[in-house]
């Protein structure tokens, strides 16, 4: 548990953080977010003491951060940082292994937490461990920072916009990356950005600052449903009920028991066993190929050309993508349902337009899919190859 | 000649016009080696025009002059044909040119020792006596063009361990024309031989100065580039003056030094007063390079490294000096080449150095004398340069000298 206490920071007179408190509940993600020079970097960095407040105290646990010496502090606080710092002269595994090598681990296992941490944040060990930094693309030094700001396994970490060097697409795939390793180590986390977006997604809680002052501390969704000022409505947006769909998961919505089949004319029979307007069709190993559309049937169109042929890769969304993904990929193409497919494009699920509408609304989304646009029959498990 | 990358493509391919077309317009494939060439012709010209060797009877008469396929029999024209080969080699297209350039600068070279021990042989007359006879200018005109010629060969050559194979092939052809050729016989190696002991010993001296003066620069001057990039008020002064002191000629600021040498009681001529001026001219690379490379390193690296906890020494030793070793590598470099040549000058103020040498030479008018002095600190110079590089290459992080984004 983090708590700050009446934190205040001036600068010859210029009060850059004003009398702020908040705690951080244990495996908590906490978002500092606002306009620039709002206050909520340098609010971060009295955490690890790299800067001194004027006044207040912070507290870890209960103890006074002031009683620990300021590197012993940071030695047990992770700190990962926009511009990452990653120390040229040394290869991803040894500037992995700094926190450890400063807390005077055995070699063996400081060598065996670099390629644990490589692993976790999604790369090869045996191709990155010896590669230098400026070897590393954006995103892979990014994600290097956080491992490195992870060496140590520190209870808290802090990280002040990891994400915000690197291509939109990238940063993406590096907060869904980053909200697994998390539901994983489940860290105390203070995360600093100012993409409204990226704080939804990934807080548990949001503090919006604004001139070093604290607007409104409390999770995403009672920010985005009860704004506690103007400047915080307007911060979040107009669109708050859109921005709500990002905090759903796909999975969390997605229906499982979708009709599928191998060709057209089983298809056809299955659509008519299970009175269902669409059937998909899979491949033998359950990769999603396409679907076949009872309404073509009816139009008169021949079984044989009634199939619509698709790319998963562009029709079809991840399990743990965001329902605004998902909205995004139906208004992009036009069409009420998105299939879920895994990394290998099997098909998993679906997720339709009214099951968006009912997440949006604030039911209960995963209840509400159970009546749906799709109609769909009961027994049919899209997961194994029988289909 | 595989040379990798694209031109025998076309032999491979049918006839491709426009691939064609782009070779003849590419300035790489179709320019000759200018440089090479300049040299190869200078030598040339040099060698038909110009003497070779000079022979003196003795220390007072007139000297004779030689040229070059007039004095060295055979060797004289396998020289020239040599030299002739070299410039051919340098109009020849990029592929073959590297290569032929170092075989025939190779072949130049061993044809120049073995003409020079040839001309020395038929001129000296068996009876020894006071007859000398010295390289003359035509032939340091040609070891120049050869010299060229070696560099831009090294260069471009494809050959694998070409430049080894050429360094054993020249020191193989100087121990046979130093045994067989008759190399002996020039006037600078008798007068080596008189003076041998002497040039040691002023080598030595030049070495232990030399060096002196730089380690003692290193620890005043890394400690103060350190400081300079923390503390204001020390950049302020330490790096003007340094470039203050640099800025004053040699013998000037020996003349400043010995006021307050004399002032201490210490020796105002000789070794002391030199190694006093050499540190201080040493000092300004060594410093500026380190202050340099300590305050530039990225904010972002330092940020980092303190926020895990770095303590401010761990700082410096893991990370900052590190990263400013290539800069102050290359400051101990420029130090160390500018001081051995310094330390000559300082043998006016009776330090023994191979300066000695070279004035002593100047004032009896002995050619062979100044030379000797010369020679030995060209070596040095050479050797303190490649010595530093390969330092930097040894221990500079491979991961500092990749450029951005490359694999």
């Amino acid at each position: 548990m983090i708590t700050l206490e009446h934190i205040t920071k001036r600068y010859s007179g210029l009060v850059a953080v004003d009398d702020l408190s908040f705690e951080v509940a244990d495996g908590d993600v906490a978002v500092l977010i606002g306009p620039s020079g709002c206050g909520k970097t340098t609010t971060l960095r009295m955490i690890n003491r790299l800067i001194e407040p004027t006044s207040g105290r912070v507290l870890l646990d209960g103890t006074d951060t002031r009683t620990l010496k300021p590197e012993e502090l940071r030695r047990h606080i992770g700190y990962a940082i926009q511009s990452v710092g990653l120390f040229p002269h040394l290869t991803v595994a040894e500037n992995i292994a700094t926190v450890p090598r400063l807390l005077g681990w055995k070699r063996d296992r400081i060598n065996a937490r670099a390629i644990e941490l490589l692993e976790l944040v999604g790369l090869d060990p045996s191709v990155y461990a010896g590669k230098y930094p400026r070897q590393l693309s954006g995103g892979e030094a990014q994600r290097i920072g956080v491992a490195r700001a992870l060496a140590a396994d520190p209870p808290v970490l802090l990280m002040d916009e990891p994400f915000g060097a690197v291509d939109p697409l990238n940063r993406d795939r590096l907060q869904v990356e980053f909200a697994k390793i998390q539901r994983e180590l489940k860290k105390t986390v203070i995360f600093v950005t100012h993409d409204v977006d990226e704080a939804i997604r990934l807080a548990d809680k949001i503090a919006l600052m604004r001139l070093g002052h604290l607007e409104q501390y409390d999770s995403p969704e009672m920010l985005l449903d009860h704004p506690a000022t103007k400047f915080v409505h307007d911060f979040v947006g107009a669109d708050a009920a859109l921005k709500r769909l990002s905090r759903v998961q796909v999975d969390s919505v997605m229906r499982t028991e979708v009709p599928s089949a191998h060709d057209n004319e089983s298809a056809l029979v299955k659509a008519a066993a299970d009175s269902a307007r669409f059937v998909y069709l899979t491949a033998t190993d359950g990769t999603l190929e396409g679907w076949l559309d009872q309404r073509v049937l009816e139009r008169g169109t021949p079984l044989a050309d009634a199939a619509t042929r698709i790319n998963w890769r562009e029709t079809a969304v991840g399990p743990d993508a965001s329902l605004k993904e998902a909205l995004s990929r139906m208004l992009e193409l036009g069409y009420h349902n998105v299939p879920v497919v895994d990394d290998a494009g099997r098909l998993l699920g679906v997720v339709s337009l009214s099951d968006v509408e009912r997440a949006m609304k604030g039911g209960d989304a995963h209840m509400a899919a159970s009546a749906v646009t799709l109609e769909s029959g009961n027994d049919a498990s899209t997961n194994s190859p029988e289909g | 000649m595989a040379d990798g990358s694209g031109h025998h493509q076309v032999v491979v391919k049918p006839p491709n016009i426009a691939t064609d077309i782009h070779r003849e317009s590419d300035p790489l494939v179709r320019a000759v080696d200018r440089v090479a060439l300049s040299g190869a012709a200078v030598a040339l010209a040099s060698g038909f025009v110009l003497p070779f060797v000079e022979f003196r009877a003795n220390r007072i008469v007139e000297g004779v002059s030689y040229r070059t396929w007039s004095v060295a029999g055979v060797w004289g024209w396998l020289l020239l044909a040599a030299l002739a080969a070299s410039f051919a080699a340098a109009l020849l297209p990029r592929g073959l040119r590297g290569n032929s350039l170092l075989v025939c600068g190779v072949g130049g070279f061993a044809a120049w020792l073995f003409a020079a021990g040839a001309a020395a042989t038929r001129l000296m007359p068996t009876n020894g006596s006071s007859a000398r006879v010295s390289i003359a200018m035509g032939a340091w005109l040609i070891f120049l063009g050869i010299s060229v010629v070696l560099f831009q060969g090294n260069q471009t050559s494809t050959i694998n361990g070409g430049r080894a194979m050429a360094l054993a092939v020249a020191g193989g052809a100087g121990v046979a024309a130093w045994f067989l050729g008759g190399l002996q016989q020039l006037s600078l190696v008798y007068e080596y031989q008189a003076q041998s002991d002497t040039i040691w010993t002023l080598t030595s001296n030049h070495i232990v100065l030399s060096l002196g003066a730089t380690a003692i620069a290193l620890v005043i001057g890394i400690p103060l580039g350190i400081a300079a990039s923390r503390v204001t008020a020390v950049r302020a002064t330490v790096i003007p003056v340094a470039g203050i002191i640099q800025t004053v000629p040699s013998l000037a600021l020996y003349g400043l030094l010995i006021v307050p040498l004399g002032l201490l009681g210490l020796p105002t001529l000789g070794t002391l007063p030199a190694l006093i001026a050499l540190t201080l001219y040493a000092l300004l690379p060594i410093v500026r390079n380190t202050y340099l490379g300590v305050s530039g390193v990225d904010q972002a690296v330092i940020d980092a490294g303190r926020g895990m906890g770095m303590r401010r020494g761990e700082l410096l030793l893991l990370v900052e000096l590190p990263l400013a070793l290539p800069l102050v590598l290359e400051g101990i470099r420029a130090s160390l080449i500018m001081v051995i040549g310094i330390t000559a000058v300082m043998a006016i103020i009776g330090a023994q150095t191979l300066g000695t040498l070279v004035f002593l030479g100047w004032g009896s008018i002995a050619v062979d004398l100044v030379l000797l002095g010369a020679l030995p600190m060209v070596v040095l110079s050479i050797i303190a340069d490649q010595g530093m590089r390969f330092l930097q290459r040894a221990i500079v992080s491979p991961g500092i000298l990749i450029r951005e984004g490359q694999d």
